[in-house]
């Protein structure tokens, strides 16, 4: 009899993390089935990627570069970091008038409605800017 | 040149004790930044703004850790910031393309992850596959994750560089695995590449 599919032991038993008695088990279920063995495939080779694209050579310019960037002022980091606040507070700005624009044209919205419906959007907008939702629901597993 | 030496060195403005450092380090900063935003170009260029930073703030490393832990803080710490960057980059291009009827299509931003054409097609669909991966982790699994898997570090520096518990480290790494091979099984059911 055929025991239970154990894919999700595989990237464990790839690493080697796996306990003597698990170890077995998912061997033995390997010799048995082959969708486990065709999704171990996969895995590896998955993974294996890293080994490949790891410690990539370096430019050979890549001092030279450096030490030009190490004669500029640092003044300019300051100006771009204002640019990147200041575009973000910006379209913030148009977002949340279009909206607002458009439920008062939208004319029997009543005010309270029209308030809510505004924060709502600040709220998503400070969400984004923080962390993507999905990652935040990852977190929690 | 012991690092004491060097650090000390760099502390005084002395660019041949920065040179040491730079080409000792280079690589190591640059495959760090590399794992997490998969565009070598991007990874030199953050790699450079690493030793910029380094060269600027010496005064202030007091030398209770290696330098590479050090290296490896800011290094992760600006890649993180990159990829924030661009997604909030990206949001408001489709905000503005929303205004403006999409004339700015494709300006800026750059997440290109072919710099290597004659790569099989096979080997770049899984390498895409697996950022893709990578980058929908959560950033501190995503971070104590590649600096185990790209840099081969041991977890107690891993901890060192994150400023968290060994059993913290472990248990994001673990959580790591699981959902990097949740979302790669995913994938393998649904034959998405
Ligand atoms: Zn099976």
């Amino acid at each position: 009899m055929k025991t239970k599919c154990i894919q999700k032991d595989l990237i464990f038993y790839l690493d080697n993390e796996l306990s003597v008695e698990m170890r077995t088990a998912v061997e033995k279920h390997l010799e048995e089935c082959a969708d486990c063995r065709s999704f171990l495939a996969f895995l590896q080779e998955g993974i294996q990627i890293i080994e490949k694209e790891k410690n990539p050579e370096v430019t050979p310019f890549f001092y030279t570069r450096l030490s030009a960037r190490l004669e500029e002022k640092p003044v300019y980091q300051t100006q771009s970091q204002w640019v990147r606040l200041a575009q973000p507070a910006f379209f913030s700005l148009v977002l949340l008038a279009g909206i607002y624009g458009g439920l008062k044209l939208g004319s029997n919205a009543s005010s309270p409605k029209v308030y809510q419906q505004a924060t709502n959007s600040a709220q998503m907008l400070n969400d984004f800017a923080t962390e993507p939702i999905e990652s935040f629901l990852l977190d929690e597993l | 040149m012991d690092e004491a030496q060097l650090i000390k060195g760099i502390q005084q403005g002395d660019r041949k004790s920065f040179q040491t450092l730079v080409e000792t380090y280079q690589r190591m900063v640059v495959n760090t930044c590399l794992a997490i935003v998969h565009n070598k170009a991007d990874a030199e260029d953050l790699a450079q703004d690493v030793f910029v930073e380094i060269f600027r703030t010496a005064e202030n490393f007091r030398g209770d850790s290696k330098v590479s832990t050090w290296l490896y803080r800011i290094a992760t710490n600006r890649s993180l910031n990159m990829i924030r960057n661009n997604k909030r980059k990206r949001f408001f291009q489709s905000i503005e393309e929303a205004f403006t009827g999409g004339r700015n299509h494709g300006s800026e931003v750059s997440e290109s992850r072919n710099d290597q054409p004659d790569q099989n097609i096979t080997d770049q669909q899984r390498s895409d596959l697996l950022h893709r991966a990578i980058d929908r982790l959560p950033e501190k699994q995503r971070i104590a994750f590649t600096l185990n898997k790209y840099e081969e570090l041991p977890y107690q520096q891993i901890a060192e560089i994150m400023e968290i518990s060994l059993a913290s480290v472990e248990s994001l790494i673990h959580r790591a695995k699981k959902n990097l091979q949740e979302q790669l099984l995913d994938c393998y059911k649904k034959k998405c590449v």
